[in-house]
């Protein structure tokens, strides 16, 4: 007589380190995720170029300063303000000149805030150009 | 004679569906979240309205308020910035620099990064909240 031995069970798989790896990569990466909504704002470069002809072709215009001071008060026409009421004011001139070039004089001590806010409110107004000049390094 | 039944026997848990949520859960994350190096000091970036969506990929400069310069994550000078970035031809940089920090230390090094060949040069800002 002869015996029919069972079939072998194929080896069995443990799914247990699997799932503690997987868990372990899911914990670091919800760890080191960052999840910062970020902007940007061009601040030169080969695209700056075309935008540095065009004035020059275009004629002379009139040019008005903005100043920044060490208080980050912002200087129009001899009066400090903030940066947001300046944003009405340069609308109404860029609408009575439409090629008024803008110019903006920081102090070295202003803020990067209060320029990124004025650059805004010349934006926002429609100017055809702004430019800041360079200033200084601090000691 | 009375048989015993023997005990009912609590269904097995399905692990599968456990490890399919987990790998749901490890692939979002792996897709959203930012591997940037962060800088080795606080910076809060300057909020404005106006702002661009920041492209991918380019080299990150941080400056503090106080001054202090790094590349990619390590606390660097200017000039170490300056040779490694023109080395690397870095076609975008970011500058990640803190609301606080004052012009006198920016426009420098804005001027100073414009100079390299074929970069443009990108300020971070934070959006403004709704």
């Amino acid at each position: 007589m002869r015996l029919a031995r069972g079939q072998r069970q194929g080896a069995v798989i443990p799914m247990t380190p699997l799932v503690d790896v997987m868990l372990i990569l899911l914990v670091f990466f919800m760890v080191t995720s960052t999840y910062l909504d970020l902007d940007m704002i061009p601040a030169g470069g080969p695209s700056d170029e075309a935008a540095a002809a065009a004035p020059a072709a275009a004629g002379r215009s009139a040019t008005m300063l903005i100043r920044l001071d060490a208080g980050d008060r912002v200087v129009w026409r001899g009066q400090a303000m903030t940066p947001a009421a300046l944003g009405p004011l340069i609308r109404d001139t860029v609408a009575a000149r439409p090629a008024l070039r803008l110019l903006i004089l920081p102090s070295p001590r202003a803020s990067t805030q209060t320029l990124v806010a004025v650059l805004e409110a010349v934006e926002r107004a429609g100017a055809a150009e702004a430019r800041v000049l360079r200033v200084e390094e601090e000691p | 004679m009375k048989l015993s039944r023997s005990p009912p026997r609590a269904p097995a848990e399905t692990i599968v569906a456990l490890i399919d949520v987990v790998f749901f859960l490890l692939v979002f994350f792996m897709l959203v979240g930012r591997m940037d190096a962060t800088a080795p000091f606080d910076v809060v970036p300057p909020v404005a309205g106006m702002g661009a969506p920041l492209p991918k990929g380019g080299e990150t400069v941080a400056l503090s308020p106080d001054g202090r310069l790094a590349l990619n994550g390590t606390e660097m000078t200017r000039e170490a910035i300056l040779t490694e970035l023109a080395d690397r031809s870095a076609t975008i940089v970011r500058v990640q620099s803190d609301g606080a920090s004052p012009l006198g230390r920016l426009l420098p090094l804005l001027a100073a990064l414009e100079t390299l060949e074929g970069a443009s040069v990108v300020l971070i800002v934070t959006p403004e909240a709704p």
